[in-house]
């Protein structure tokens, strides 16, 4: 067991602006980054209420060349989405995205041609109320959480229901709304317990292995975690969603390094500065990390005021490459880091 | 054991310091006594309204406050969600007064800490309050006192303190206003021409909006020595407003403006009068507190009186709120709860959405055809829901109050007791027993499940009341 007092973990670039409209590069409130074959980044957009219509796919590249969308508005009908969450690639390269309104999970192909759907309301075997994160382990079971009946599920990536754990409370095991899941490379499940501040880690059975960010310092502490994503050397990240940051702990669980954030111009966003000289002119003499009066000062304002910092980090992902994605719905991007090496 | 002149009194405080009860929190305020409700609502405690955690998780556009339809809508969860209903009744008054809007802001996150310092400081003592507003960012930006400069000002915020916030029209010259505007050159806000700049041209890129705040600018402020109100200094904003707070006319303005708001539309009595006179010396004898103003409004004979009560017409959001309070409505977050907030609009109040500076203008003028219809429809689809828990609760207190299986005329009156208690005309009593009759057997309704038809009918009973004019009345 390796204890990283020091875990370097340097910004590399941000992707993405801002999209106003319905189709088209840029991102609209992205709730969830995965990668697909050939390094391809996708982003799902769950749009807010004014532009839900448009609830999309994004795919690009990572030198931020918009490569296409695919998208069949919102509702409950074939292929539609209301409330999406998390996404995944399985084992074939198809994609599952939750919907923790329609309480299913549907399929699309790499292109985004609509496959199929698995799951219905419930709380029952197979049945969901409010799947939100989802990942797959080693074997190609899908594994998915299932907010509102508070447990863990898991499925054959045909949607074949294999098993579950989980229950409402706060004792280990127990749940109270949670959010994301991740495996690491032994396909121990790490749950990011949203309202019982934690992140609790069980093995591939669902035996409790520990708890995350309950029982740390009170600065590291966790509060209200989104999502969670474990790197090559087992390092955990935790979107700390109530904090506006990522907080980074090693494999055994120890507390060692804070994210905040720190976004650049992406390409997108400089090429919008280029057609429009004088926002940009009156932009770079600003202080835009300002210092904030005292009634502003939760993270909450301090992400509304400071455009750099993370703002709703409500998903991450690690790639092949232990490059970590953080998306932050808010400020419509993703922020790119290198997880250890 | 509590009188129906109890209840009566009790409804009544509720709907105007307050957005309606329930009659279970009517029965909770009336175990403590009039008074004691009086204070309670003078000093909120713990809102226990929905928590941010929840609402930023379903609502995207409620986290990012990037457009005016969430920010409403979060505003509106919290009205009726709130165990604190003086407080955001009375936030929805300063924002009335105060009138800053979306329109020219583009920045829906300034207006809500906007409304947020209303709550914070609206009970408090007066000539804060207006150092608060003065400091605003949405309100720097909605009457430009980011062009106010030491070498040029701009009289835009100096007018309107005097004019629609503080003390009226009539009761200071051009010359104040201009000392006014000077002295509160440099008050703006952090990086102002940047975000004026965004304001202006609606730019939400590249990653959404920043959100404002306060900045003093010492070398932009008029340090020169000014003559206002009959006052001579080197005064700053802050003594400019206490020189303010000290005029007899602002203390008029407040007490008749909260009046009109808690109390009667009109003023146009000797008793209206009276009590307002009561409200300035309580303005003065407690140093500006406008909390001690609200307890001799509410605690008088006039506000306790048969005058008063049914005699100003509920605004828009006073319906809306009262009525999905009333039904149990929203106390989950809810898909679909933005159009709560165009529901307001279309009856002519758009929550963070004046039409001017002057606010809306109040009273008959909130009715029209149009509104009236969106008022009727809105009631009727919350109210005609049984699943929701307040018509339950309605259905369970008329089952135990008289029977499960209840006849018709007990029915009407059960549920006119409820829902307010609303005190109606014979005509109107006559039809709802006419149109209730149409569904029973033999004059009587089953109610014993909540699915009955007996049930169904005191939902759509409940909605048919709500269009009649006492409903539309507080």
């Amino acid at each position: 067991m390796t204890i990283h007092k020091e875990l370097s973990i340097p910004y590399l670039k941000t992707i993405g602006i801002v999209n106003n409209g319905f189709n088209g590069r840029g991102f609209q409130n992205p709730h969830s980054v995965t990668i697909g074959p050939d390094q391809k980044i996708f982003v799902l957009n769950r749009c807010d209420v004014a532009r839900r219509k448009a609830i999309r796919i994004g795919v690009m590249n990572y030198d931020e060349d918009y490569l296409y969308e695919f998208g069949y508005g919102f509702g409950s009908g074939e292929g539609q989405l209301a409330l999406a969450v998390d996404m995944v690639f399985d084992s074939t390269q198809r994609i599952h995205v939750t919907d923790e309104f329609n309480n299913r999970v549907n399929v699309y192909s790499e292109t985004g041609e609509y496959l199929t759907k698995w799951g219905e309301s419930g709380s029952g075997e197979g049945q969901f109320d409010g799947p939100s994160g989802i990942t797959t382990n080693s074997k190609g079971e899908m594994v998915v959480v299932d907010q509102r009946n508070n447990r863990v599920q898991k499925y054959s990536n045909d949607g074949q229901f294999i098993g579950q754990w989980g229950q409402s409370g706060s004792r280990e095991g127990q749940f109270n709304l949670p959010w994301g899941v991740c495996v690491d490379g032994f396909d121990n499940i790490y749950v990011a317990d949203w309202r019982n501040d934690r992140v609790q880690k069980f093995d591939d059975s669902g035996n409790y292995l520990m708890s995350i960010g309950s029982s740390t310092p009170h600065d590291s502490k966790l509060l209200r975690p989104s999502s969670v994503a474990v790197d090559s050397l087992g390092n955990i990240y935790v979107a700390d969603w109530g904090n506006e940051r990522v907080q980074v702990y090693d494999d055994n669980g120890v507390f060692v390094n804070t994210l905040r954030g720190e976004a650049t111009l992406s390409k997108w966003a400089k090429e919008y500065f280029e057609a429009n000289p004088e926002e940009k002119e009156t932009r770079e003499i600003s202080d835009l990390t300002p210092d904030l009066p005292e009634h502003l000062n939760s993270p909450y304002h301090i992400s509304s005021q400071t455009e750099s910092y993370f703002w709703g980090p409500v998903s991450l992902c690690i790639d092949a490459y232990d490059k970590l994605y953080v998306v932050e719905t808010n400020r419509h991007r993703v922020q790119i880091f290198q997880g250890a090496k | 054991m509590m009188s129906t002149q109890d209840v009566k009194l009790m409804a009544h405080l509720m709907r105007r310091a307050g957005f309606s009860a329930t009659r279970s929190e009517l029965e909770k305020f009336l175990d403590k006594g009039y008074e004691q409700t009086v204070e309670d609502l003078l000093s909120p405690g713990d809102p226990g309204n929905m928590p941010d955690d929840l609402i930023r998780r379903y609502h995207v556009e409620q986290s990012e406050l990037r457009e005016l339809s969430g920010a409403g809508a979060y505003w509106l969860y919290r009205m009726i969600t709130t165990n604190n209903p003086l407080e955001e009744k009375l936030t929805l008054f300063w924002h009335g007064l105060f009138a800053t809007g979306y329109a020219k802001l583009n920045q829906a996150r300034a207006l809500l800490n906007q409304i947020d310092m209303f709550r914070s400081y609206g009970l408090g003592n007066f000539k804060d309050l207006l150092i608060k507003l003065s400091q605003d960012p949405a309100m720097i930006i909605w009457l430009d006192n980011n062009d106010n400069h030491k070498d040029a000002i701009n009289e835009n915020y100096g007018r309107e303190l005097l004019e629609l916030f503080s003390m009226g029209i009539g009761n200071y010259t051009e010359d104040d206003v201009k000392e006014c505007a000077r002295a509160f050159t440099g008050w703006t806000l952090k990086n102002a021409e940047y975000m004026a700049m965004r304001a202006g041209k609606d730019s939400i890129w590249p990653y959404g909006r920043i959100a404002w705040h306060y900045e003093y600018r010492n070398d932009d402020h008029d340090e020169g020595k000014k003559t206002f109100l009959g006052h001579e200094g080197n005064f700053n904003g802050e003594d400019v407003i206490q020189i303010i707070v000290d005029q007899h006319a602002t203390a008029k303005f407040v007490a008749t403006r909260l009046f009109q708001f808690f109390a009667s539309d009109d003023v146009d009595s000797e008793s209206h009068d009276q009590v307002i006179s009561e409200m300035v010396d309580a303005y003065f004898d407690s140093g500006y507190e406008i909390k001690a103003v609200l307890r001799t409004l509410f605690n008088s004979d006039y506000f306790k009186s048969q005058e008063c009560m049914y005699s100003r017409v509920k605004g828009p959001v006073e319906s809306v709120v009262g009525t999905a309070r009333l039904a149990g409505s929203y106390q989950q977050p809810h898909l679909d709860v933005d159009k709560l907030w165009f529901q307001t609009m279309f009856m002519g109040q758009g929550v963070l959405a004046p039409p001017t500076v002057e606010g809306w203008h109040e009273g008959v003028e909130w009715i029209d055809s149009g509104s009236l219809v969106e008022r009727v429809n809105y009631a009727a689809k919350e109210f005609g829901d049984t699943t929701k828990s307040g018509v339950r609760d309605i259905i369970t207190r008329l089952s135990r109050t008289y029977s499960e299986q209840i006849n018709v005329p007990d029915l009407v009156d059960g549920c006119l007791d409820l829902i307010g208690p609303i005190q109606v005309g014979d005509n109107t009593r006559d039809s709802l027993i006419d149109f209730v009759s149409e569904f029973s057997d033999n004059n009587v309704l089953d109610i014993s499940s909540f699915d009955s038809k007996g049930s169904k009918c005191v939902a759509q009973t409940l909605g048919l009341i709500a269009s009649t004019r006492e409903y539309q009345l507080a």
